[in-house]
């Protein structure tokens, strides 16, 4: 890269190895970064929509990935190009705020970024169709919230939540049983929300998986799964109403941290320090017999002989148990986490109406049931299906039915899916372009013309004539003036999408217009790309 | 050739460039003219940002002058002068380092040709000493006052001065949503010079609308143990303690040995490190704080005993955080629990952990001093955000700088154009040389209306003219007048609410005639060969590269 030359012709030496870096600007520069942007937007293309395919990923280390959740895509794609990963990252951010929705956010940038090049080629500024992208998201977004429609629900009548969460789940590869899943979903978020302060802490809900089953035996547990078995294999393998002692110092004989050394230089002395190591086990599970625990959870592991003593005394246990699932247990069985034995009480104790070892199938694998909590505020749902892949993919895809149902709880308005809110919001955006003078205008227009490429795309990907079936619910849209009509990506035969129950919610979808417009004007403002140029 | 007959002096090291002259000078001023060409399509509203990859692969998307210009990695010993004052811009105002970097770039072109002619450098930079202090005078002259107004009032226009900053970047759309918030935010600190009261978070993912204010603190949850879900997660007027020590079951001394010889004392050593800790924790419960943040980690054992006691607890909060909670609730960062008295226990109204976006955050708001406001930044990408607080730190410096310094003047190139004129006016009045000169400068300052206008795609020289035109008239009604962004023309920028603080301008106009008479005094460069063992072979061979290419024309004596 040159700078500058002087009168000979020979370059100036400014910038530190200058003669290594690349430099590209004005109109070329953007010109790259869209097509950078394009080219992500078109690998997330095909996977949209019920009838969206999914992509096989190969990690470095030979791991497979099959997932048809766009930011989970991206994010395993490893891209290097800056501008892609401003859109990995686009993704990324509507997975963080809002859960679903994460493939629609790139597409739409894509669309965005598609048009932008075609205004650019008319000579209009690049800022001047970023900020008529800006006007005309804004419109966008109030029109949503104008047609958005509230729903009632409450923790018995939570159809509409289902409904919604199907919605979500019929794009992913579980939408063979797309209806269980979504009832689980729902009843999970349902049963840890507080409706009160509309709040889902989303940590309190556990997804685990184990490969052997179907898919179908996928269940909700009111309580804790634990992938541990009892420390002993001689120890019962259920217990009722029990009482749970949940430690987190080891069955061992304490050890000061500060350094130590016991100097044994007798006989006598090696003898009292063996009686005492013994003494210890004893009085450790003495402790926990005299608080009444029938079940004890440890987070360390313990000496063989101490769990010898625990089996002895007929005292079940669990050990090495992660933090995280040992506060679950404590929140859900409203126990407290109990550093040291002597701080052990009776009311520290979680309550649980039922805890079993559960074996799967032929295998020796075993998984350790909590239920009928005291407190019932933490659930798990655990996931069977025939291969690994399979599991994270329904993982993923819970995940995302999670999210729907946090937001819906959070916010109860809704639009309607199947492309219907991005076509009417199109329609809407161009009927308010004509409105503002200047070169905007030519930005809103194209800004309504890249909304329609979601339903486009979706026609596209259920095999539909996109052009024509996007021209037809269009025309629909405005002669009936109804804003529910999508593509009927099912071919269930009609395009209302009130009557197929086809739901998005509110801010998910603004969030969509708003993150991918904000994205789109941060790349159309750059025209100078300074590089080494290996990159 | 006679010379080469004589024996070879050598005076300095061997390999050592050295370039003087006339054409040293000219070669200088060529450098600076190109990096000026690279910042230069970042000015105004309609400037467009750069994307620069670092050494490291790192990747920074700003518009700000002094970001770019510290990310060039410039060699140049001339063209580092422009970062250099760039810096000090962005140190001192925060603000306007692009102008700065552009009309020194531009002092420099207008000085060339008399360079070229044979004019003395001295004269030039006299000269230009002369027409800076008569600008900075007419600034001053210019400014309009917003002291003595309501505290509204001025709020108000301060809102209007961030505006004019944030126009520029990448959140413009959004300006006056956040000009507002950063003007609610300086206020809260009051008159206090710590701008470090002022905290920004970033969390990726949602709008820039999602942003929000807190009257107080706000920061991350920091890495917590088993039992932390079971604190409560909110107060209302909490009694805060602030530490800094390790709440966490340790060895006390490093490199202490306990040697045991009888088997039966050993539970009376655990004992007491048990005690020990206990002892804190118990002090810290005893103090009445319900609110217990740490520097230093807090352990499982404290988080289940705070639990336990309905106490919320937080280890590991950065220095900063902490000290802004210190400032916000009153409180002192205490670096022992013994003898807590009630006076160093901060409060506030409410103490809440609360969902953003990903991430949960501990935010106390509604505290007593109210001397401290924290920026919850969202945006879509990193990128941006990290833009974006970079555009809000601009904004803030301004506004500080609005409040302290509370003179405006109109922007959008008018107050420039005005300069200008005054300068072509007066030396009219001059015979001489320096009638040469000042015009020149005067010409130099006309850069900024007319690189809003390029990079706006607008036909500068006729809007330069409508604005000579309006400038020149003799009622002086037109001395406000600034290119219309929006639509090509030509505007009233105060009218319009397009001001600035004078200070930005008149610490422009000094630094960049500073940079450029320093450069105008040089005529001759000495550059000693880079030593070779330190920097190793890459460097050297960098080096090698850089003296071959051969910057200026300096001739190789020998």
């Amino acid at each position: 890269m040159a700078l500058a030359f002087d009168e000979f012709g020979r370059p100036f030496i400014i910038l530190r190895e200058q003669d290594q870096k690349t430099r590209l600007r004005g109109i070329d520069a953007q010109k790259a970064n869209i097509a950078a942007g394009k080219a992500v937007a078109r690998i997330l293309r095909s996977s949209l929509g019920p009838k969206g395919m999914d992509k096989m990923l190969q990690g470095p280390d030979g791991d497979v990935t099959i997932s048809n959740d766009g930011a989970t895509i991206l994010e395993q794609m490893d891209v290097d190009n800056q501008i892609a990963k401003l859109m990995v990252e686009l993704s990324r951010s509507q997975d963080y705020e809002i859960g679903d929705g994460t493939t629609g956010v790139v597409v739409m940038a894509g669309a965005l970024l598609e048009q932008a090049e075609r205004q650019l080629d008319r000579g209009i500024h690049p800022i001047r169709i970023a900020e008529g992208y800006e006007t005309a998201s804004r419109v966008a977004v109030e029109h949503l919230e104008r047609i958005a429609q509230k729903f009632e629900f409450d923790v018995n009548n939570y159809e509409p939540l289902v409904q919604t969460c199907m919605t979500t789940l019929s794009s992913k590869i579980v939408n063979r049983c797309k209806r269980s899943l979504a009832e689980i979903a729902v009843k999970a978020v349902l049963a840890v929300a507080d409706l009160e302060r509309r709040d889902v802490n989303l940590d309190l809900i556990k997804v685990e998986g184990k490969v052997g089953g179907k898919l179908e035996d996928t269940e909700l547990i009111y309580g804790i799964l634990v992938d541990k078995d009892m420390s002993h294999p001689q120890m019962p393998k259920q217990i009722e109403d029990a009482h749970i002692a949940i430690l987190t110092c080891p069955f061992e004989p304490p050890k000061p941290k500060t350094k130590h050394k016991v100097d044994i230089d007798t006989v006598e002395k090696f003898e009292t320090l063996r009686k005492q190591e013994q003494q210890y086990f004893d009085e450790m599970v003495q402790k926990c017999k005299d608080v009444g625990a029938t079940l004890v959870i440890c987070q360390w592991g313990f000496d063989d002989e101490a769990n010898h003593l625990l089996m002895h005394r007929n005292l079940p246990a669990v050990r090495w148990v992660g933090g995280v699932e040992l506060e679950l247990i404590a929140i859900a069985t409203g126990g407290r986490i109990v550093p040291r034995f002597q701080e052990l009480t009776p009311e520290k104790l979680g309550k649980a109406g039922m805890v079993r070892e559960k074996s799967f199938g032929t295998t020796k694998e075993r998984m350790l049931y909590i239920e009928h909590c005291a407190n019932s505020k933490a659930v798990t749902i655990f996931i069977r299906g025939g291969n690994k892949m399979m599991i994270e993919e329904t993982k993923r895809s819970i995940h995302d039915a999670l999210c729907v149902a946090r937001n819906l709880i959070r916010n109860n308005s809704i639009v309607y899916g199947g492309g219907a809110a991005e076509i009417t919001c199109s329609l809407a955006v161009d009927a308010a372009a004509d409105k503002y003078p200047g070169v905007e205008q030519y930005a809103i227009r194209a800004f309504a013309e890249a909304l329609d490429s979601v339903p486009m795309a979706l026609a596209e990907n259920s095999g539909l004539q996109p052009i024509e079936t996007l021209s037809a619910v269009k025309s629909q849209q405005i002669k009936e003036n109804i804003p529910f009509y999508g593509i009927d990506c099912n071919d269930v035969g009609t395009n209302d999408m009130r009557e197929q129950n086809v739901f998005e919610t509110l801010i998910g979808k603004q969030q969509q217009i708003l993150l991918a417009t904000q994205v789109v004007k941060m790349i159309l403002k750059i025209d100078d790309v300074i590089s080494n140029s290996e990159y | 050739m006679a010379s080469m007959m004589q024996p070879q002096i050598i005076l300095l090291k061997e390999g050592t460039d050295t370039s003087q002259g006339k054409a040293q000078l000219l070669s200088n001023i060529n450098a600076v003219t190109a990096v000026g060409d690279v910042v230069r399509t970042t000015l105004g509203p309609r400037g467009m940002d750069k994307l620069i990859h670092d050494d490291k692969g790192s990747v920074t998307i700003s518009n700000d002058g002094a970001t770019i210009m510290k990310l060039l990695d410039i060699v140049h010993p001339a063209a580092k002068i422009l970062v250099d004052i760039a810096k000090s811009q962005d140190s001192e105002v925060g603000d306007g380092t692009t102008t700065v970097v552009l009309l020194a770039a531009e002092f420099l072109k207008e000085a060339k040709p008399f360079v070229e002619d044979g004019v003395h450098s001295q004269n030039l930079i006299r000269s230009y000493r002369t027409a800076s202090t008569l600008a900075i005078e007419k600034v001053k002259e210019l400014a309009v006052s917003i002291e003595g107004k309501s505290v509204e009032e001025k709020k108000g226009l301060l809102a209007k001065c961030a505006a004019t900053t944030l126009s520029s970047k990448l959140i413009g759309g959004e300006k006056e949503f956040f000009a507002t918030m950063v003007v609610d935010a300086v206020m809260a600190i009051g008159d206090d010079d710590r701008l470090s009261l002022i905290g920004i978070k970033k969390v990726p993912g949602g709008n820039m609308r999602d942003s929000f204010l807190v009257d107080g603190v706000a920061f991350k949850k920091t890495f917590s143990y088993a039992g932390f879900e079971q604190q409560p997660k909110k107060f209302l007027i909490p009694k805060i303690l602030l530490l800094n020590i390790e709440l966490e079951l340790k060895s006390e001394k490093e490199n202490a040995e306990i040697r045991l010889s009888d088997p039966s004392q050993y539970q009376s050593i655990v004992d007491a490190e048990w005690n020990i800790i206990y002892d804190k924790l118990d002090k810290c419960v005893e103090s009445g704080a319900k609110v217990v943040l740490s520097r230093l980690a807090i352990g499982d054992l404290a988080t289940q005993y705070f639990a336990d006691r309905d106490i919320f607890c937080a280890g590991r909060v950065a220095e900063e955080d902490l000290n802004r909670v210190a400032a916000a609730a009153g409180g002192t960062v205490q670096t022992s629990v013994n003898n807590i008295i009630p006076e160093v226990l901060g409060t506030c109204e409410i103490f809440e952990e609360k969902q953003v976006g990903g991430e949960r955050f501990n935010i106390f708001s509604g505290c007593p001093s109210g001397r401290t406001a924290t920026i919850v930044l969202r945006g879509g990408a990193d990128q941006f955000i990290e833009e974006a607080e970079r555009s809000l730190h601009d904004a803030i410096m301004i506004v500080r700088r609005a409040v302290k310094n509370s003179t405006v003047v109109p922007g959008g190139g008018a107050i420039d154009m005005e300069v200008s004129k005054y300068l072509r006016q007066h030396s009219r009045t001059i015979a001489g040389k320096p009638q040469l000169f000042i015009n020149s400068y005067a010409k130099a300052l006309e850069v900024i209306p007319r690189q809003l206008c390029d990079n706006a795609g607008f036909d500068a020289t006729d809007v330069l003219n409508k604005l000579r035109q309006k400038h020149a008239m003799q009622s002086g009604e037109g001395a406000s007048y600034g290119v219309d962004i929006n639509t090509g023309g030509i505007a009233d920028s105060y009218a319009n609410f397009v001001w600035e603080p004078a200070v930005v301008k008149i610490n422009a106009i000094n630094a960049a005639t500073e940079a450029a008479c320093l450069i105008l005094s040089v005529d001759e460069t000495v550059k000693n060969p880079k030593s070779q063992s330190a920097q190793g072979d890459a460097a050297a061979g960098a080096m090698g590269r850089g003296r071959g290419g051969g910057r200026g024309r300096g001739m190789r004596r020998r």
